[in-house]
């Protein structure tokens, strides 16, 4: 049993759904049956299941489970992701071993590792540099992100992501941030005059790969772990690609839509990373023991 | 035999006296943290509407309030008997029979309550024991929200007894006169 | 078993268990405990506490005692009376001007409560005698006040629309919008059944006796007022970039109380003391009975019931307004015996799909919904409204008010056909307001 949040046309649900395609192919009596749009599961309410073995596998933004292992909240965090090519390093550096040992504690591993981009969007305004959130109502969305634009000045109110249209509209909200899939789906582009996506720097990344219970992988017969691992392969390779697609697509649907797109600069992410330092990075490294470390070996990625 | 008879009585009204009374209570919590999560829901409005300040805090403890009302007043509601339920059997049958699945549905809640409030109470234990907080800036140690699953569906659980003792009562009185 | 007679065996034994008496919320987690455990093994019962907690963390659920509260301390004063006197001195030279008054305050009531018993009593408690003293019939004073409560969850704000809203991930914003037009057309049509029912009684004695000067018809003005503020602060905050729609809830709430203890001098503790604790009485039995649904659905999905119902019905090939039709007369029936609420909850996740993949828009369709629960709400074995007026006219029997109610159940029907044949009633005013639909 698979479980994830999103539609069944998100690329998370097409991994999700070439795992299962690949495994059944293989015919080695390993069905994967999918529960897509939280059918099953409410989206942070995933990752105990998983640890428990009462689910098999999930698509799981790996931060919300950030609460239960600080370490997790890493993934999520402003500025340490350049750009895609760099989360596929990062996925295969020694830190995100270290977040796979954590990761093992639960009984849990990974199956398809996987990033996502995201951007800012602006009622009124572009949102390049730190200045311009200054006195902004923001929904973010992470707690990293949160305390990094705190930093920068914004106020934050925090909503669901469904909720943002409609604050936007009404005049709640005048900045976001979030995933370029969820400002697509969400339809964000009516209700914004300024797009600033991820391009070839991004601050915002999160990490959402397929994870399994370690237990159930471990049970299952030789044939069958390797037609998971291969399914596993071919799903990666198609996510990394998909993934910096979602963002050019997304820069498409909002200028048909007629909203400006702006980028941020290499000064701009140099100077949100610098209060990033200040403020979510120092709150993980005091929040989490061994927090130090782990920060090192991910900046040690380059 | 009559002494055992009426200590076992005086009991018995002690349990049923002090299993209201805790439901009172803790339906007055709920009302209160009710009350709570409107003013501190108006106090994020005007925080952020009127100030433009920061609002990351309340949503969650709202959120936290309700549902702490919720499994607290459950009790509460049960003893005032605004659980809506739909009594076409009972209306169907006659009033023996009726009585009978009376006592038999009453059984079937107090098990499943105790089914829940075990699994809630090991939920809790766990949530308490690894130190689980929220994922988000406030970093709410779960175990706070999480303590109304065991103390809502306990106190529910002696109220669906106290309620299911006095259905047993009545019926063997009726039985043996 | 294959998961569709599966389907079948859960739904019978679900309706045994809940006609039994036993509370709906525990019924539904019996059902779901006993199957869960026999199909998913013992250790799955672990997850029905973190399900019920889950199913209640959610913001937009706080709007459910809010608007609660909202209705609660507004009816525990006269505002109701106070209202359909105000319309009355108005409108006494319409033929059965008081059943036209007495309507058209229960829909304004129904524009600050969110709950359909709630605008029963609050108009019926004075409506009703009143009606009676001036010789209208039973039928008629009673069916009047059952069916024109019912606009509670149809005109916003609505619990029914706040729970549909959450279950389909459809804006709450627009579905409380949707029902605006709709609302009032249904007052509308109860408006012409009651003048016409009163005259054909005979209701000459019912024609008013009393006429009202103008400086009468001016005095009373100012006691609707608090009315027309809650409502215009309320639909400031949501549509004016206040607050969302789940905050707009608390800002109604904390309004209807000053209104409440400022206008109508509602100051002492024990009367405050009794709004809260019956609104929250009403909050907890609705949200308990939305946790405990959570834990029946995430049964039936993990049964793969939910999916294997819905592609069973995408692969039947009927005619899509056959399709209609026949949820129709399901949710009509199921309204008949169950509380709106668990209605939505069961069989939101089943009919969503099915419904937009016939092309149904599913704000049009949460009208349609709300107007079937209202049908359950005055029609028996279990109506609340009906129990309602039976509380506040025990000298009236059950049977008049079902009498006099089931023409406004015809006018329902009416409603829910000029919706099919013309959508944009629903879906009109939401557009122009926030835009075309996603
Ligand atoms: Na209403
Ligand atoms: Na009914």
């Amino acid at each position: 049993r698979l479980s994830h949040q999103w539609s069944t046309k998100d690329v998370r649900h097409q991994v999700a759904q070439i795992v299962a395609d690949e495994v059944a192919a293989a015919n080695v009596e390993l069905d994967i049956k999918i529960f897509p749009s939280k059918s099953l599961f409410k989206p942070r309410e995933q990752y105990r299941p998983l640890s428990r073995g009462q689910l098999d596998m999930t698509v799981f933004p790996l931060s919300y489970a950030g609460g239960q292992q600080p370490s997790f909240n890493l993934t999520l965090m402003p500025g340490l992701v350049k750009n895609h090519d760099h989360a596929a390093r990062l996925s295969s550096s020694p830190f995100m071993a270290a977040l796979q040992e954590k990761m093992a504690e639960d009984d849990v591993m990974v199956l398809v590792h996987g990033y996502l981009a995201g951007g800012f969007v602006g009622k009124e305004k572009c949102i390049t540099s730190p200045s311009d959130v200054a006195g902004l109502q923001t929904r973010a969305a992470g707690k990293s992100f949160e305390q990094m634009l705190v930093g920068a000045g914004a106020s934050i109110a925090s909503m669901a992501s469904s909720e943002i249209y409609s604050a936007m509209q009404t005049g709640v909200l005048d900045a976001a941030n979030t995933s370029s899939a969820s400002f697509v789906s969400y339809r964000i582009f009516e209700q914004v005059a300024c797009y600033t996506p991820a391009s070839d720097i991004a601050l915002w990344f999160l990490y959402q790969p397929l994870l399994m219970n370690k237990s159930t992988f471990e049970g299952l017969s030789e044939e069958q772990k390797s037609a998971l691992l291969k399914a596993a392969a071919k799903a990666e390779s198609y996510y990394l690609e998909e993934a910096k697609k979602q963002d050019a697509a997304s820069v498409k649907v909002f200028q048909e839509a007629g909203v400006e797109i702006a980028e941020m600069t290499t000064e701009d992410f140099a100077a949100w990373q610098a209060i990033a330092q200040e403020t979510s990075y120092k709150n993980f490294v005091e929040s989490v023991p061994n927090g130090q470390a782990l920060l090192t070996m991910a900046l040690a990625v380059k | 035999m009559n002494i055992a008879r009426d200590q076992k009585q005086i009991l018995l009204i002690g349990f049923q006296n002090t299993t209201n009374w805790l439901s009172e209570v803790s339906g007055r919590i709920a009302s209160l943290m009710i009350l709570g999560a409107v003013l501190l829901t108006c106090q994020m409005i005007f925080v952020r509407f009127v100030l433009n300040a920061s609002t990351v805090w309340q949503t969650e403890i709202v959120v936290y309030l309700m549902v702490g009302a919720t499994l607290l007043g459950l009790a509460f509601v049960q003893k005032h008997k605004g659980h809506v339920n739909v009594d076409l059997l009972p209306i169907w049958l006659n009033y023996r029979s009726a009585r009978i699945l009376a006592i038999f549905t009453g059984l079937t809640a107090i098990t499943v309550t105790a089914v829940c409030l075990f699994y809630g109470f090991e939920f809790w234990h766990l949530v308490h024991k690894r130190g689980w907080t929220s994922d988000t800036v406030t970093a709410v140690p779960l175990w706070i929200p999480y303590l109304s699953l065991p103390i809502g569906l306990g106190l529910l659980l002696l109220q669906l007894i106290a309620d299911w003792l006095e259905t047993l009562l009545q019926q063997i009185s009726k039985a043996g006169m | 078993m294959d998961p569709l007679s599966l389907g079948l065996v859960i739904g019978i034994i679900t309706i045994l268990v809940l006609f039994s008496g036993i509370s709906v919320a525990i019924g539904l987690l019996t059902v779901s405990a006993i199957f869960l455990f026999i199909f998913d093994g013992v250790r799955s019962l672990e997850l029905i506490p973190e399900i019920l907690f889950g199913k209640l963390d959610s913001f937009a659920l706080l709007s459910i005692p809010m608007f609660i509260i909202m209705g609660a301390s507004i009816s525990s004063t006269r505002a109701g009376a106070d209202l359909y006197e105000a319309l009355e001195r108005w409108l006494t030279r319409v033929p059965g001007g008081l059943v036209i008054s007495n309507l058209g305050a229960c829909a304004l009531f129904a524009a600050m409560s969110g709950s359909s018993p709630a605008t029963c009593a609050a108009i019926g408690k004075m409506g009703i005698p009143e009606m009676r003293k001036r010789g209208y019939p039973d039928e008629i004073a009673t069916g009047s006040i059952a069916a024109g409560g019912t606009l509670g969850i149809l005109i916003p704000p609505s619990i029914t629309m706040i729970v549909y809203g959450i279950a389909t991930e459809t804006s709450i914003g627009r579905l409380f919008l949707a029902g605006v037009v709709p609302g009032f057309l249904l007052m509308g049509l109860f408006m012409a059944w009651s003048i016409y029912a009163t005259w054909a009684a005979g209701g000459r004695s019912a024609m008013p006796q009393t006429s009202y000067s103008w400086r009468e018809r001016l005095e009373i003005l100012p006691r609707v007022l608090p009315f027309i503020a809650i409502i215009l602060g309320v639909l400031y905050t949501m549509y004016g970039g206040v607050a969302t729609p789940s905050e707009t809830a608390a800002v109604g709430a904390l309004l209807c109380l000053i209104v409440a203890m400022i206008i109508y001098r509602l100051t002492s503790f024990s009367a405050l003391w009794n709004v809260l604790r019956d609104s929250t009485k009403e909050s907890v039995m609705i949200l308990f009975i939305i946790a405990a649904a959570g834990v029946f659905s995430y049964m039936l999905s993990s049964l793969y019931i939910t999916q294997s119902i819905a592609e069973w019905i995408s692969d039947l090939d009927v005619n899509r307004w056959t399709l209609m039709i026949a949820i129709n007369v399901f949710l009509i029936i199921a309204g008949f015996f169950l509380p709106p609420v668990a209605v939505i909850l069961m069989t939101a996740p089943i009919l969503l799909p099915v419904i937009t993949g016939a092309g149904f828009d599913p704000i049009w369709f949460a009208v349609v919904l709300t107007i079937n629960m209202e049908i359950g709400l005055i029609s028996p074995p279990v109506g609340l409204n009906l129990y309602v007026i039976n509380g506040i006219a025990p000298d009236i029997s059950l049977r008049t008010i079902l009498v006099g109610s089931l023409p406004f159940v015809a006018c329902m029907l009416i409603a829910i056909a000029l919706l099919c044949l013309f959508p944009s009633l629903a879906t009109w005013l939401p557009d122009a307001v926030m835009g075309q639909a996603l």
